[in-house]
């Protein structure tokens, strides 16, 4: 069979899947480029009468959808700053140093990463609450960090692994410090580990809905998948164009920055999972 | 040592005392306000086994979980075996099938239920289009199909990651494998059942078992489309601990509910800890 034929025969296999994911994109882009009359006719077409941009605007200057993505903003920023802070040392340590109950400890952090936060949401908002940080952000990035922190270990290590020791050791030889030494020589070689696991934690918080319902409970501090589905919760008529218009505005810039990601994700997935 | 510290710190603060506080609340007796009262023994989890609509969740729990990983397995390995050989676009296919991985679950949720909604989605206005009676189908007011619409959509955002492992997974089977099997004359057939599937096998495994936590305990999709309505029908255990605690003040009860949920979480975790173990001893030989 030539290449062009196999590709054909795979395009087709594939389609049935490829339409089921295409689809709520069709429906976001056609939905949120109408007008209001649009949606509610009784005659509907995927085509917007002409495309309209104007949801996107109220969205953001009448509905405070603006102040939401900032919210999402800061706290995955907030959260992926604070989960690295922690990991790179620990999985430093793990790959390079002696640790006393070494297996333990990673098994203990693989257990913590399976572990749902929804299943210790009650615990979790009572304590948030008693330090008197319910309704504030600090809690959601603490709470993000804590739970996302393990797979960035765990990546975080798989990448480490791969560095040879001996450039280190060279620096040391030259009188670098065991901190300089990774500092200077260590991170810049591991940099592009520590970007993918930073940007898979952007992520993870970005899109995380059930902490951030809970621990964050005024509208102006909803972040954006909370106050997307806070919208589709109105009793009267469901403001379907506004909403659509949202997700597309919260969900493209990630899903692109996360198809950049995608290659290196099937390698280090591979790699962290069997071993 | 110094250098772990922190990461063990926030990891004992933020989950280890959280884990602890629901199995206390769990064995007390707790006011509306979360007052931790007298101990109370056993009372809570005698209570929600006796509750009706918390058995009735158990079941809906798994039946979700066993249709949508048997679902997910079923609809990936073909996806993954596609993927993996070489034609044209296949980049493009990759990014594509990887797509429901990079959205919120939450938003997927609310596009769904935009798509499926009975006057306005997406879905019946293509259906009309296409000739077919549904005009205005109510596809969530029934629960059977509220559910069913529910599984699909949890399929569909659980087939990435397990594409990803598989895809991890048939890299690492060597080509030489399938040249000396072509040159002793292996029918394509007899190549998958003999080489592809066994050594595909323990990523499939891991692949099973990770997603029986994920979607065990998977919360947005149900919320968000369903609430777990009509007449719980569409709830389960995760979400039924969330009323009982949010909506009903039922601390007690929703306490009992998430250490049952979570002693189950670490039977899974302990069941992926050997698999894990197991293959890496077999790895070493």
């Amino acid at each position: 069979m030539s290449k062009a034929k196999k590709s054909l025969v795979c395009w087709a296999l594939l389609s049935p899947f490829l339409v089921v994911v295409l689809f709520p994109y069709a429906t976001m882009l056609s939905t949120s480029l109408k007008q209001k009359d649009e949606i509610f006719t009784f005659h509907r077409t995927w085509l917007p009468r002409d495309f309209y941009l104007g949801n996107f605007a109220e969205l953001i200057f009448e509905k405070g959808f603006g102040r939401a993505l900032v919210n999402s903003l800061a706290i995955s920023v907030g959260a992926t700053v604070l989960s690295l802070a922690v990991a790179i040392p620990a999985a430093y340590a793990l790959t390079r140093m002696r640790v006393p109950a070494k297996g333990a400890l990673t098994n203990y952090l693989l257990i913590t990463q399976m572990i749902s936060p929804i299943v210790l949401i009650v615990g979790l908002f009572r304590m948030f609450a008693y330090f008197g940080l319910v309704n504030s952000l600090l809690s959601v990035i603490i709470a993000h960090s804590a739970f996302f922190m393990a797979f960035a270990v765990w990546m975080l290590q798989s990448y480490f692994a791969t560095i040879p020791k001996d450039l280190e050791e060279a620096a040391w030889m030259d009188g670098a410090s065991r901190f300089s030494a990774f500092v200077r020589v260590f991170l810049p070689l591991c940099l592009p580990g520590v970007v993918v696991t930073a940007i898979f934690t952007f992520v993870n918080s970005w899109n995380e809905y059930a902490m951030s319902l809970t621990l964050l409970r005024q509208v102006s501090q909803q972040t954006a998948p909370v106050q997307i589905a806070f919208l589709t919760g109105t009793l009267y008529q469901i403001e379907w164009h506004l909403i659509m218009a949202a997700t597309l505005l919260a969900s493209v810039p990630v899903a692109i920055v996360f198809a950049s990601i995608q290659r290196y994700l099937i390698g280090g997935m591979a790699l962290g999972g069997v071993k | 040592m110094i250098l772990i510290a922190p990461c063990l710190l926030l990891s004992v603060a933020v989950i280890g005392y959280p884990i602890f506080d629901v199995i206390r609340m769990s064995l007390f007796d707790v006011s509306r306000t979360g007052m931790v009262r007298e101990f109370a023994g056993l009372t809570n989890f005698v209570k929600a086994f006796a509750d009706p609509v918390f058995l009735q969740a158990a079941r809906q729990t798994f039946v979700w979980t066993v249709c949508v990983v048997g679902g997910t397995l079923l609809v990936s390995v073909p996806i993954a075996l596609i993927l993996n050989e070489d034609f044209y676009g296949r980049t493009i296919a990759r990014t594509i099938v990887l797509l429901p991985w990079a959205i919120s679950l939450a938003m997927t949720a609310v596009v769904w239920r935009y798509v499926v909604n009975g006057d306005f989605g997406t879905l019946n206005m293509t259906l009309a289009a296409l000739g077919l009676p549904f005009e205005n189908y109510p596809w969530l007011a029934d629960a059977r199909m509220a559910f069913l619409i529910e599984i699909m959509v949890g399929i569909l955002v659980s087939v990435p990651f397990t594409v990803t492992i598989l895809l991890g997974g048939l890299t690492s089977i060597p080509e030489s494998l399938y040249e000396a099997s072509a040159i002793d004359g292996a029918s394509s057939t007899k190549k998958f059942y003999y080489i592809t599937m066994p050594l595909l096998w323990p990523f499939m495994q891991i692949a099973l078992v990770l997603n029986v936590i994920y979607v065990f305990n998977s919360f947005p999709i149900i919320w968000i489309m369903t609430n777990g309505g009509p007449a719980n029908r569409t709830d389960i255990l995760i979400t039924y601990v969330y009323k009982q605690a949010f909506a009903f003040g039922k601390l007690g009860n929703a306490a009992a509910g998430s250490v049952v949920m979570f002693a189950m979480l670490l039977v899974f975790a302990i069941v992926y800890l050997f698999l894990t173990k197991a293959q890496g001893a077999r790895n070493d030989v």
